[in-house]
Order: structure tokens, then C-alpha cells, then sequence
């Protein structure tokens, strides 16, 4: 029991990360139908930024901790500034072209341009990132957590929420909204859907560098980091379903969870497997995902 | 078409008496960034620092020696492209390097065909030497002077076994290439002991949860861990260890010496063993004279991969006294020397002496390495006295 406890606990830090990065692509598909297949590397960028700060910040004498904290809104600024651009450079040409497939290949072509230039920036070696907690893990009834891995998942949990709160209560969030809904309707109410649309994937870069500097003291950061995560969260993000944050968040524990438990029960080599199993099974039972509205695309 | 007929005349009479009559190319081929990077710049540095030292004291056959140095990025393509460029572009007299043995493998191919030797000073697959070997290739160009996995695997499963008392072992290796070769030869190595590893598992390289990993080892009732994988996850197997409050004795390949192990790990590495052909340690006159100039030339403390770096330095004078035995910088002559090499070659790592036969394209014999143990940051030996008075020179025994 204990050990199903602890893989568990495991699988939930795990799948958290899936889910906020997820939650990146479905903040985009929700306005503009359209996916930042550079979310990975959004999320390497935000990691290594994060990185060059706090050393700067330790070595102007500041604890790892405050460091940290003076870190985070560096990083979520950069991950904002770092969508738009993906937006204007990639994305908006091809919508103006109303092009059906160009800002796939153009957001990948980005995610490499991003990816070489953290290479020869950072170099290619996994960086230790500074803990800003004890490394020492604490222990709950015999299941032994990592301070910094309840860090991942409250973060992941206040981000999402965050972002909901703001669609909901607030009038920008209320013409995000609008505008996933019905983009021509909200254009047609006076609704800059293109400024959405640019807001949309500053959000969803920023979600993800910040999912960056979430795993990185409990990884390591490099500009490889991004490539595995990116895929894992799309392969979420098709699970849980691209219309609705709250089932990405649950696809990826389902993933991060089904994970650690085959590979405790079955194998270890066999890991990978039944996610991705499962997510044949759901692309051919529910294409909309476990939680996504099925759309009519009227033609 | 003439214009570029003449220019490239004028550029070969300028140019290639020039090289030919004045120094003497060879070729260098690793990664210089990337994952494996510390073992590479470690093993380049090695080899620029005997060729400087080398140069300084006339040089070979009276001709300086040139390194042509290439980063492979221990991509298995671009190791192809290296290859055919350093063989038909700068035509160099052999290449020394290789830290991956895939990159190994798929290049070493056109030196095999064009009879110029290779020098592999890192890569430790099993194969590297055996690809063109008799009886059906004529003549094997092939050598190396690091520890191979077979001498590694048979090492960890004699000190853990033998020399440490434990009964139950895991394994945990990743999922490349070098892990399943290493698993499978460490599997060999136990089982010739009677010993069925209690659990064996794997990882994908980029994993950073082993909890899966760790907590199977644990209930199998694993007394000690044996690896095959590299820096990054090794690390995360000893913070993963760390995290699940359960500490047993890791021992594994040489690759727990990487700085990207000790590093990131931290006192979590702690008391990590490995097998290493040599410690940052001056047992011997030549590795303290090694030490020295290797630090007074790169200004730094510890060496990245000290392995690396001596092996590298090894190869050079090994290479340098198989031409001026040769007395010839072709491909077969250098090849016949290295097979028949009269001079004792005094290296970082051991006194080669006769290391090479036609058959045995080995210098490393299962002898010589030590066990390295990580305390601190750095990797000392794990039992002193295997470095003391006599045993600190191990040499190769004679066929």
C-alpha cells in the first residue's frame, strides 16, 4: 500500500508538469485553433533564463530562496515576450494566408531556431539548477516527498488557476473567452481578436516557462529538456482534450500516474507504453479527448 | 572551369610540399559539447598536451606534429562526415579519439578501407576493436588504449561480489546502446559468479523520475546497485535514492566518474565506485609530471574526466612511437609498428610495453585499472593500497 502511496505521489509531481505544459497548448487552440509545437523549447528557454538570473542573483549575494523568488516574474516576462514573438513570426503570417497546415511547420521551425540558440548560448551539458529548498525529503506515514515537488504541484495548481480566474472575472479574460467561443462574433462585438490571439500564445509560452523553472531544480536544465516534456504534454493535451484546461490538468496525473505504475507492476522498459496506448484508444473512442466538447467543423 | 583548373594547381604547388615536408596531420575526433563533452575536451586537452610536449622536443621523425581536431557532438553521422573529410580532405597519417562507441562504429569504417589506423582513447563498447578483426579482414586497423566494457563489467561484478560480500544485486542501465550492451555483459559477469541480478531495469536518457527504477530494486531486496549510463541519470538515480531514504552502494562503469555525475548529484554521489585506468593522483613520477603540466597549461584544479585526459595523452606518444619506429607516415607501416612496437612507451596509465600483437589490439589489460571511489567532488581511489609501492605501475602481462 505503501509503495502504491508512493508511486503515486510520484506520478502526480510527474504528471503536473505534463498538465501545465499541456494547459500551454490549450490556451492557444482555444482562440486560434492553432498549437505552439515549440512548447517545449519554450519551456528549455524559460528553464535556462531562469537559470542565468538566479546565478546572477546568488552572486549578488542574495539567498537561493529570495534569488528564486526575484527570478519568477524575470521568467514569466520573457516566457510572454518569447510567445508573442512565436505568434507574429509563425503564426500570424499563416493565418493571414488562412494557410491550413503553415504554422505547424513554422512553430517547429521556431522550436529549432530556439533550441540552436540555447545550444550555443548555454552550451549542450545539463546545468544543475539551484534548489530554493532543502533537498532532503520529507517524509508523510513512510511516503517520502520532495519539498520542491510540492512546490511543482502548488505552483502548477495557483498558474491554472490564475489564468481561469482571470477569464472569468476579469474583462480582457471575458474577450478570451469570447473569442475561443466564436472569433468572427467577438470581431464583429468590437473584440481586437488578433490582439487576443497574441495574448493567448504569450500566456501559454509563459505557462510553460514557468513550468521550466517548476522542474528544473529537480531535474536538470539544458537545451534538451524541452524536446521529451513537449511531446508528453501533447500526447496529454490529446488525452484530456485541447478544448478544456481542467481535463488537460487530469490527463496529465492520468499519464504521469499510469507511468510510475507500469513501471513498478510491469516493467520498467515498458513504461512509455500504455500512454501512449491510451491515447490511441482515445483518438479512436473520443477524438474530442476524455474531456472535450466534439466540435462540428461546419464546412 | 581552366580558371579553376589553375587555381587549384597553384594551390596544390603551394600548398602540399609545404605540409608534406613540415608536419605530420593527425586527426582528432570527439565531442567538444554536448552530453559526453567533459570526457571529450578532457581527452582532447590529453592529446594537444603530449603533441605540444612532443613538438617541443624536436617533434617526430624530425616533422612537427599537427592535431586536426573535429567536434563530433557524438552524433554517429557527423562522425561519418569527420571521418571521410580528416581521410580524403586533410589526409591525415591516423586519428585518435572516439568517445562514443556508436560514433566509433559507423566511422571507423573509412579508415578500415583506406588502411590509415585509428586510435580509439575513450570508447569502451566491447566491439570497437573486433569490427574488421581475423580472420575475415586481412589486416585490422583498429586500436585502442581504454579500459573495454568486458574488462569494466567482469571489474564491477568482482568488487561488488567478490570483494564486498554483496549477494543481491540490481542493475539499472539506460536505454542506449552503450547501457544494454554494458547490462548484458554485466549479466555475463554475474552469472559466471552464480549470481542472478535481483532486478534489472531501465530508463530512457532525459528521464528524471526513478522512482518506478528504485523502488522495484528496493523490494526485490537489492543490496548494491550496478549501472551502465551516463552522467545526467546516474545522478538522478542517487537523488532518487536519496529521496526514497534508501541507500545502498552504487557501483558501476566508469561513467560515475563524469563531472555532470558528481556534480549534480552531490553528497548524494557519495561513495560511488568505478572502474578507473587513472586517478588525479601522482603514484608515479610521469602522472605527477602529467598533473602538472595539465594544470599549469589549462589553469584549472581538477581535471574533467582525468581518465579522459590521460588516456588521450597516452595515445599520442604510443602513435608518435609507432611512426618514428615505422620511420614512414603510411597507413600499413604505422599499423605494423603499432603490432610490433620495440620501444617501452612510459604513459600516464601504465608502461606499454609490447601492448599490441596482430591479434590483440587491446593496451589495456583487465590488470591495470583501479577502482575510483567519488568523495567530495572528487574521485580518489577506493582502496588506497591498490596504488601503493609496487602495484601503482600495472602492467599489461606479456601473451
Amino acid at each position: 500500500m505503501q509503495i502504491l502511496m508512493q508511486l503515486i505521489v510520484s506520478g502526480i509531481s510527474v504528471g503536473m508538469i505534463y498538465g501545465v505544459i499541456g494547459f500551454g497548448y490549450q490556451l492557444t487552440f482555444a482562440t486560434s485553433k492553432t498549437l505552439n509545437f515549440g512548447q517545449g523549447e519554450a519551456l528549455m528557454l524559460g528553464a535556462l533564463v531562469g537559470l542565468t538570473t538566479i546565478n546572477f542573483l546568488i552572486g549578488q549575494q542574495i539567498g537561493t530562496f529570495w534569488a528564486y523568488v526575484i527570478m519568477l516574474p524575470v521568467v514569466l516576462a520573457f516566457g510572454a515576450l518569447q510567445g508573442s514573438v512565436v505568434e507574429w513570426l509563425g503564426v500570424r503570417p499563416a493565418m493571414r494566408a488562412k494557410s491550413e497546415a503553415g504554422w505547424i511547420m513554422a512553430t517547429i521551425a521556431l522550436g529549432i531556431i530556439f533550441k540552436n540558440l540555447a545550444e550555443n548560448i548555454w552550451g549542450r551539458d545539463a546545468l544543475k539548477f539551484p534548489s530554493p529548498l532543502p533537498e532532503a525529503s520529507l517524509s508523510f506515514g513512510g511516503i517520502r516527498i520532495q519539498p520542491m515537488e510540492i512546490v511543482v504541484v502548488v505552483g502548477a495548481i495557483a498558474l491554472m488557476l490564475g489564468v481561469e480566474f482571470f477569464n472569468r472575472r476579469s474583462i480582457y479574460g471575458k474577450a478570451v473567452v469570447a473569442t475561443s467561443n466564436d472569433r468572427d462574433a467577438a470581431g464583429l462585438m468590437g473584440i481586437n481578436t488578433n490582439r487576443i490571439i497574441t495574448f493567448s500564445y504569450a500566456l501559454s509560452s509563459m505557462s510553460a516557462a514557468f513550468a521550466g523553472v517548476l522542474v528544473a531544480p529537480v531535474t536538470l536544465t539544458g537545451a534538451t529538456m524541452g524536446a521529451v516534456l513537449g511531446l508528453k504534454a501533447f500526447a496529454v493535451a490529446i488525452i484530456g482534450g485541447l478544448s478544456s484546461g481542467m481535463g488537460v490538468v487530469i490527463g496529465g496525473l492520468i499519464l504521469g500516474i499510469t507511468e510510475t505504475l507500469t513501471g513498478y507492476y510491469i516493467s520498467t522498459g515498458y513504461k512509455d507504453v500504455p500512454g501512449l496506448v491510451l491515447l490511441l484508444i482515445v483518438l479512436s473512442l473520443k477524438p474530442s479527448g476524455l474531456f472535450g466538447k466534439a466540435a462540428i467543423k461546419k464546412v | 572551369m581552366k580558371l579553376k583548373l589553375a587555381w587549384l594547381v597553384a594551390a596544390s604547388i603551394f600548398t602540399a610540399p609545404v605540409l608534406a615536408a613540415d608536419s605530420i596531420k593527425i586527426g582528432l575526433s570527439g565531442p567538444f559539447t554536448g552530453g559526453s563533452s567533459s570526457m571529450g575536451v578532457s581527452m582532447r586537452d590529453g592529446v594537444k598536451l603530449a603533441v605540444s610536449e612532443i613538438n617541443a622536443a624536436g617533434g617526430v621523425m624530425g616533422r612537427p606534429l599537427e592535431v586536426v581536431e573535429r567536434d563530433d557532438e557524438a552524433k554517429n553521422e557527423l562522425g561519418v562526415q569527420i571521418a571521410q573529410e580528416l581521410i580524403n580532405k586533410e589526409n591525415v597519417v591516423a586519428t585518435v579519439g572516439y568517445i562514443n562507441t556508436g560514433v566509433a562504429l559507423a566511422a571507423q569504417r573509412f579508415y578500415q578501407e583506406a588502411e590509415i589506423p585509428v586510435f580509439n582513447n575513450v570508447a569502451t563498447g566491447s566491439v570497437i576493436t573486433k569490427q574488421f578483426a581475423g580472420p575475415d579482414f586481412k589486416a585490422n586497423y583498429i586500436f585502442r588504449n581504454s579500459a573495454n566494457d568486458t574488462i569494466q563489467s567482469a571489474m564491477i561484478a568482482n568488487e561488488a561480489v567478490n570483494r564486498q560480500g554483496f549477494k543481491k544485486p540490481a542493475i539499472l542501465a539506460d536505454s542506449t546502446n552503450y547501457g544494454q550492451l554494458g547490462k548484458t555483459d554485466l549479466t555475463n559477469a554475474l552469472a559466471k559468479m552464480n549470481i542472478t541480478p535481483v532486478a534489472t531495469e531501465k530508463f530512457n536518457i532525459g528521464d528524471t523520475d526513478m522512482t518506478a527504477q528504485l523502488l522495484r530494486a528496493k523490494e526485490a531486496g537489492a543490496d548494491v546497485i550496478l549501472t551502465y549510463a551516463i552522467g545526467p541519470e546516474l545522478a538522478q538515480i542517487a537523488n532518487g535514492m536519496a529521496k526514497l531514504g534508501w541507500k545502498v552502494p552504487m557501483i558501476g562503469s566508469w561513467t560515475l566518474s563524469m563531472a555532470s555525475f558528481i556534480d549534480t548529484a552531490g553528497p548524494n554521489g557519495d561513495g560511488a565506485m568505478m572502474p578507473q585506468t587513472f586517478i588525479q593522483q601522482p603514484t608515479t613520477p610521469k602522472r605527477k609530471a602529467f598533473i602538472e603540466a595539465y594544470q599549469k597549461a589549462y589553469n584549472i584544479d581538477r581535471i574533467p574526466s582525468p581518465v579522459s585526459a590521460a588516456q588521450g595523452y597516452d595515445s599520442i606518444y604510443l602513435l608518435a612511437a609507432a611512426i618514428n619506429q615505422a620511420k614512414s607516415t603510411e597507413g600499413r607501416a604505422i599499423r605494423e609498428a603499432l603490432e610490433n612496437l620495440g620501444t617501452k612507451v612510459v604513459g600516464v596509465v601504465t608502461t606499454y610495453d609490447h601492448p599490441f600483437t596482430a591479434a590483440d589490439h587491446e593496451a589495456i589489460s583487465d590488470n591495470i585499472p583501479v577502482f575510483g571511489l567519488v568523495k567530495g567532488g572528487r574521485v580518489g581511489p577506493a582502496h588506497p593500497e591498490d596504488l601503493e609501492g609496487d602495484s601503482a605501475l600495472r602492467i599489461k602481462p606479456k601473451a
